[in-house]
């Protein structure tokens, strides 16, 4: 409280009632009125904003709101119906043309008037709920233009036309397009999906329909997977230059579906160029585009698979029942590898790595590779002649790849405890006769065998390894102790065999000559000497021999010979013209080896240091055998051994076969011990299901084969049935 | 006709028998194992057996003969020992052999019932094992024995069962295991549809080759 007066302004308010001319409010109404004809009528450049707006302003305060809103709705209806006279008025092309000019200006239009009027949309619209200008504009106009029966249906035929030709290959007015479609938009989704997208997309159905069908007629498949491609990105960037982004998935399905869908599987099976054609040609960017397309579509991709699948079944089962193709066992191998590298770049470049057809080509494999028995065999072989001289003086990382193709092979493999044996047989040869490429390449490859199967599967191949490198230190403490004895005796190389490691072999009986007696007897005595409590056998049918021969000219030659072979040919140093009974009665080498043995002496072309009569191609117990005084040969060294992995004939065939059979036996009984002694009580196929999985990296185990080893078991009181359930079988501990 | 007082110890079998009774049943089960006993080895051997049988109007092939035998627990083929005698007709109550025929079909009837058939059924094949420490029985024996004790019951599949194992090449034997499976097998298994034979199960492998030969058998007919 201060005790100085300050004069403070105060205003008041009116006293008195300020009375409104009642003429007042049709007054202004009909300044509005007017401005809003001007507008129409490109005259606003004459009116003054401020003057409409302060009465537009002053209508509202005064209450006259109502009057001025259904003023303006009379005015903006009169006006539009002038408007829909000359739309629908204009000729031909000219009709779109009118119908976006008119919108633009009504547009431009509703504007200024709403401007004008933003007092009344602000404050008089709200309280009573009514629709504000903006909005009621454009439903004036969709009522009384757009959707007026005479230009609704043009206007949607024009639009479809329109489209129509642009497929046809005409150049339309996109921009016009845009305007029109947008106009569409603009009035509301409802009015645009009614008024235009839903019949366009029934009549781009009918189109599509047509299209397919005339295409299928008339394409092959790469074409009209071309034609399809073509008109879907045609779609979608009209879609981009004159429709609402909404409506992209909409007309691509509708394509899809009539294009790609409806013809999914006459397409994939056509003849000549159908997808079977596709995968033989590799032909990718075909490939390619198929995935692209059927990807869009349910069961697109399956279908593609399946017929895929099929197909690699079929050709794979083809190749590996082929007579002719199992004749050159490295050669099949190649061929599985060929058609599988052929695949996975199909795979690759044109289905984008999917792995749902690397699973299908994987499956396949399984499949037909497992149809022949003999597939364990033919890929040691060919990792046989690989290792042997298929990879001599190939670089490192393209050994590691072809080796690890080859484990991509023998992942597919069922029976995988065949492949050991052979693969033993192999190598035990490799070594044995030195013939590895390249021992590093060996090592490789058994450590990826001990990655895929386990430590037990390679413990023994590692034990050969082993074997060949003790032998040498033996070797070399051999000469060193005894080496002043040996004189001028033959050299001796010997490689000691651990037994449970290396193949099995039954030992033959072979009489070696008497110099090769005194030196290994030598080693033996040496061996045991420094070995207590082992056993030494002679495995006459594993070695080989360098041995130096004159013939009858004074040429010299060095041959490299097997054991049995030089326990022959050394009979010749003291008799000539010896007859099959003499040789083998003196050598003692089982008649089989022997008849082969002699075939390579004397029956082989180049390499035939004996002479044989009768001069036919078998040998017969009645043959004499003369040395070849004849003999030539361009190299000094001439190789005649036959120790060489080869296919195995029939019977040797069935014998491998037979022992694999009987490894199995135990395998899987002491599977089904392990089992039973964790579960104590499990049923029959309970059983199968577990044995079978323990034993899946070995082999796959016949169920009747399981079967018969539990009833062995049982018999063996190791298991027995349970008395009341049928199913159940219970460990006897 | 025995007297009252044998009834009496008929009576009260289970609690203590009158002494001076039993043992005048013992002493003439004794004396009728005598009969036919062979003195030097002690037991009744084959031959006292078919005196034995003739004497009971029986074949001494007859699965009664084999019924008898399982009663006694008889351990070895043809043969009876003095304490299996004892023991079996002690419990038929038969001294003499009147009393014995008599017996027969009250034991026929015994053996019949459901708990005493299947120890029956399983006796008679260990009773054919005639080695030390055999387990199986050759086909030929296996035949003639499944043909006595189930040929009356399951005469159908008996008989399809032996044709189907004189065929086959690949068990020469039985063991146990089968044997007795084969008894369930014509308990459980409907015939001849064999509709319910799941071969999934665990029927030994002897049983699933016998389905499967059925099954050809009757589509090829």
């Amino acid at each position: 409280m201060s005790s100085q007066k300050k004069m403070n302004f105060q205003i008041e308010a009116f006293k008195h009632r300020v009375v409104v001319d009642p003429k007042y409010a049709e007054k202004t109404w009909k300044i509005l009125e007017h401005a809003i004809h001007e507008i129409y009528n490109h005259n606003a450049s004459g009116l003054s904003f401020e003057e409409l707006y302060r009465n537009a302003y002053n209508m509202v305060l005064h209450k006259f709101g109502e009057k001025l809103y259904s003023g303006l709705v009379s005015t903006m209806t009169s006006h539009l119906k002038d408007i829909a006279m000359s739309v629908e008025a204009s000729q031909g092309a000219l009709f779109l043309e009118e119908l976006d000019r008119k919108w633009t200006e009504h547009n431009k239009a509703l504007q200024m008037i709403r401007d004008i009027l933003m007092y009344m949309d602000r404050t008089f619209i709200p309280s009573t709920h009514k629709t504000p200008v903006h909005e009621l504009g454009l439903n004036l106009w969709r009522d009384n233009i757009v959707h007026t029966i005479k230009i609704q249906m043009r206007l949607k035929d024009t639009l479809l036309e329109l489209v129509q030709r642009e497929r046809g290959g005409d150049v339309i007015n996109r921009g016009l397009m845009r305007n029109v479609v947008k106009m569409l938009m603009d009035l509301g989704s409802s009015v645009y999906q009614e008024d235009f997208e839903k019949p366009f997309l029934v009549v781009s159905a009918d189109f599509y329909r047509g299209e397919s069908q005339l295409f299928i007629e008339s394409c092959d498949c790469g074409e009209y997977l071309k034609k399809a491609e073509k008109r879907l990105n045609e779609e979608i960037e009209r879609v981009s230059h004159y429709m609402d982004a909404k409506s992209e998935v909409k007309i691509t399905n509708v394509v899809e579906k009539e294009m790609i869908e409806s013809q999914m599987n006459r397409l994939v099976q056509m003849e000549n160029s159908g997808l079977i054609n596709m995968l033989v040609d590799d032909k990718y960017e075909d490939l390619g585009r198929m995935y692209n397309l059927f990807r869009r579509v349910p069961n697109g991709l399956s279908l593609i698979r399946d017929v895929m699948t099929s197909h690699i079944r079929e050709t794979g089962k083809q190749l590996v029942t082929d007579p002719e193709r199992l004749k050159d066992p490295v050669d099949f191998v190649q061929r599985l590898l060929d058609e599988r590298d052929k695949h996975d770049k199909i795979i690759n470049l044109a289905f984008n790595n999917d792995k749902m057809f690397q699973n299908a080509l994987n499956s396949s494999f399984e499949y037909f590779i497992n149809l022949n028995t003999r597939s364990p065999e033919f890929i040691s072989l060919f990792v046989d002649d690989k290792l042997r001289k298929g990879l001599k003086g190939v670089s490192e990382e393209d050994v590691e790849i072809v080796l690890d193709k080859v484990m991509m092979l023998f992942r597919y493999l069922q029976e995988k405890d065949i492949f050991e044996k052979y693969y033993k047989q192999h190598l035990a040869k490799r070594l044995l006769s030195n013939k590895s490429v390249s021992e590093d390449a060996e090592r490789s490859l058994i450590l990826k065998l001990k990655t895929e199967c386990g430590y037990q599967f390679t413990s023994k191949l590692e034990g050969m390894f082993t074997d060949m490198k003790t032998s040498d230190d033996t070797m070399k403490g051999f000469y060193a102790a005894v080496g002043h004895e040996l004189g001028d005796g033959p050299t001796l190389g010997v490689h000691v065999l651990t037994t449970g490691s290396w193949p099995t072999q039954s030992t033959t009986t072979c009489n070696l000559p008497s110099e090769i007696l005194t030196v290994c007897s030598k080693f033996k005595s040496y061996y045991l000497g420094t070995h207590s409590g082992r056993r030494l056998t002679w495995q006459t049918n594993m070695g080989s021999a360098d041995i130096k021969a004159t013939f009858g000219r004074g040429q010299k030659h060095e041959l490299n010979v097997s054991t049995y072979q030089m326990c022959v040919l050394m009979l010749f140093n003291s008799g000539d013209g010896l007859s099959y009974t003499e040789i083998e009665q003196a050598t003692e080498i089982p008649s089989l080896d022997l008849k082969r043995c002699l075939q390579s002496l004397a029956c082989a072309k180049g390499k035939n240091v004996l002479r044989k009569e009768p001069m036919s191609k078998d040998i017969g117990e009645d043959d004499t055998f003369y040395f070849n005084d004849k003999f030539a040969s361009k190299f000094y060294k001439v190789k005649i051994g036959t120790v060489v992995a080869q296919k195995e004939s029939e019977p040797e065939k069935q014998e491998t076969r037979q022992r694999v059979e009987e490894d199995r036996k135990p395998q899987i009984e002491a599977a089904i011990v392990r089992i039973m002694k964790a579960r104590r009580v499990l049923d029959h196929n309970n059983i199968v299901a577990e044995v079978t999985k323990q034993l899946q990296t070995r082999f796959l185990p016949n169920p009747v084969v399981i079967k018969k080893r539990i009833e062995s078991l049982i018999e063996r009181e190791f298991l027995e049935r349970d008395k009341d359930d049928r199913k159940l079988y219970r460990y006897l501990a | 006709m025995p007297r009252v007082s044998k009834r009496k110890s008929d009576a009260v079998k289970s609690s203590e028998p009158a002494p001076k009774k039993v043992t005048k049943e013992v002493e003439r089960i004794d004396s009728f194992f005598a009969s036919y006993a062979n003195t030097s080895i002690g037991m009744i051997d084959p031959e006292g057996v078919e005196k034995l049988c003739s004497d009971l109007c029986v074949e001494h092939t007859d699965v009664r003969v084999l019924m008898l035998a399982w009663k006694m627990d008889a351990k070895k083929q043809g043969y009876f020992t003095q304490d299996e005698w004892r023991m079996g007709l002690k419990s038929l109550h038969a001294d003499t052999i009147k009393k014995l025929k008599k017996q027969l079909s009250e034991l026929q009837k015994e053996v019949a019932k459901k708990e005493n058939f299947e120890d029956f059924y399983r006796f008679s094949f260990r009773y054919c094992l005639t080695e030390d420490k055999q387990k199986n029985l050759d086909i030929e024996t296996a035949c003639v024995l499944l043909s006595l004790v189930l040929g009356p019951d399951f005469n159908l599949q008996v008989d399809s069962f032996i044709e189907f194992l004189k065929i086959q090449k690949e068990y020469k034997v039985i063991n146990m295991d089968q044997w007795t499976n084969f008894y369930r097998f014509c308990q459980e298994i409907e015939f001849p549809d064999l509709k319910n034979y799941d071969d999934c199960l665990a029927w030994p492998i002897i049983l699933d080759n016998f389905v499967d030969w059925l099954r050809e058998k009757s589509t090829s007919a």
